[in-house]
């Protein structure tokens, strides 16, 4: 994909429904939007890092959604965005307890909000949760995990770049490791059905 | 590998969409007929689904450094409102610039010594007079605005004073008479010279530099005006501003 120019919504759209890296369109998204993002929170009593915590938390539930076909472009990515960070940071607000003024501003915020976006809010406690669980599988695992499911490379590349004997020896490691990822999902029953339901968008 | 282990290598595959045909049709029979398979398999699509949204957040952390680096070198962004407002706030300024400057410009280039004359000439005001002792016979007609009777009269004086050597030389200006004025002004210099007073020589200096404009030599009146510009207490010092001189130096180049 062509680089140094702007894309439009639907250019940034397609990146993300495919394959490719989502490197570029990740820029995009920053560059024209998290200046917006900044500008919101700060004039609603957040910081320059509550800014970017909230930034990159909301492009990884946008780019889900995309992914997910749960984004079809109903608005401009641009509102959507700002709507979620909207809600999210609202509910931010709320969770830190700073006022009552805050609940009813947060009540009033999200009665106005024309999308109904409150389900996709960006949940950061099970984020942290989620990403300590995977931390703890150890680097092989976490490295032929996310070469298959992230990166998604083939077996064979896979082999390549970690250097094992052979194609089934990668296909039997990444079978332990997953496994082990889902019984560690398994034995934590509640932590389970809350990422299901930030998952999956359902 | 046990039967449990074979169902999980097969439920993995049917995940990764690794099954075709028969193995596909059979997988999905038995986890429409166990719930245990059905149950392992959601779980496995959880631990797929998480292994994901790790691997694009760390991602996104990966280009949020690079980008924070990016982003603090170019200006901040505003909120949309703001931005189209500065935008639109910008684009009539830019207009109204160019509008002015071409205004400007137009002056500059379009400017002619008697235009010049013309926006800087205001008749001298008797009352004003310094400098002189001797009544002139050219005041009357002067302060009655005859300045035909004043050049005529001024014919006829055998020893002109200085006064009636500025007289005569403001009256030849109103009539357009631009050489007899410059005339006027600069036997009046030469008068003050040779009898080493000062008699109305700021004042000559300043309407000898406009008769030189009416008179289309702006190369003569240049030394004149950059004299009155530079002497801050010079009489006509405030009448010289800098847009004049420019357009001055201007005309004196070509």
């Amino acid at each position: 994909m062509e680089t140094g120019r702007n894309l439009t919504d639907n250019e940034l759209l397609q990146i993300l429904r495919s394959d490719v890296t989502p490197d570029e369109a990740i820029r995009q998204l920053y560059r024209s939007q998290f200046g917006i993002t900044k500008a919101y929170i700060n004039q609603n009593n957040g910081s320059d890092e509550d800014a970017e915590d909230i930034f990159q938390e909301v492009v990884l539930v946008f780019i889900e959604l995309v992914k997910k076909d749960k984004f079809r472009g109903e608005s401009s990515i641009s509102t959507f965005l700002y709507a979620i960070t909207r809600n999210t940071w609202l509910n931010e607000l709320k969770k830190r307890g700073r006022s009552k003024l805050r609940d009813e501003k947060f009540e009033k915020a999200k009665d106005n909000t024309e999308m109904d976006i409150s389900h996709y809010m960006v949940n950061r406690e099970l984020k942290t949760q989620l990403m300590r669980l995977i931390d703890s599988l150890g680097e092989t695992c976490k490295k032929i995990l996310l070469a298959f499911y992230y990166d998604n490379l083939a077996i064979k590349e896979i082999l390549q770049n970690l250097q094992y004997e052979n194609e089934q020896v990668v296909r039997n490691k990444k079978y332990k490791c997953l496994k082990q990822l889902e019984q560690m999902l398994a034995e934590q029953t509640q932590l389970a059905k809350n990422l299901k339901s930030i998952l999956f968008y359902e | 590998m046990n039967d449990n282990s074979t169902n999980t290598d097969l439920l993995i595959q049917y995940l990764d969409g690794e099954l075709e045909g028969e193995a596909l049709t059979s997988i999905r029979e038995k986890i429409a007929a166990s719930h245990e398979l059905a149950a392992e398999l959601e779980s496995l699509r959880l631990a797929k689904e998480s292994v994901k949204t790790y691997g694009l957040k760390k991602n996104i952390a990966g280009i949020h450094t690079e980008m924070m680096k990016e982003l603090s070198a170019t200006p901040a962004q505003h909120p949309i409102g703001i931005r189209r407002m500065l935008q639109y706030t910008t684009r009539i300024a830019a207009m109204l610039a160019i509008v002015l400057g071409t205004m400007v410009l137009y002056q500059y280039f379009s400017a002619t010594p008697q235009q010049l004359f013309r926006n800087n000439y205001e008749t001298f005001q008797l009352h004003e007079t310094r400098g002189g002792n001797t009544v002139s016979v050219l005041e009357d007609p002067f302060k009655k605005g005859d300045m035909a009777v004043v050049t005529a009269a001024f014919k006829k004086i055998d020893n002109p004073q200085p006064e009636d050597y500025f007289l005569n030389g403001i009256a030849a200006l109103n009539l357009n008479h631009a050489p007899d004025a410059i005339h006027s002004f600069l036997a009046l210099q030469q008068n003050n010279k040779v009898n080493d007073v000062h008699f109305f020589e700021e004042d000559a200096q300043y309407y000898l530099g406009l008769a030189y404009l009416q008179n289309n030599e702006p190369g003569k009146a240049l030394p004149l005006f950059e004299h009155i510009h530079a002497d801050q207490a010079h009489t006509y010092h405030r009448k010289i501003n800098s847009w004049f001189m420019l357009k001055l130096k201007r005309m004196a180049r070509h």
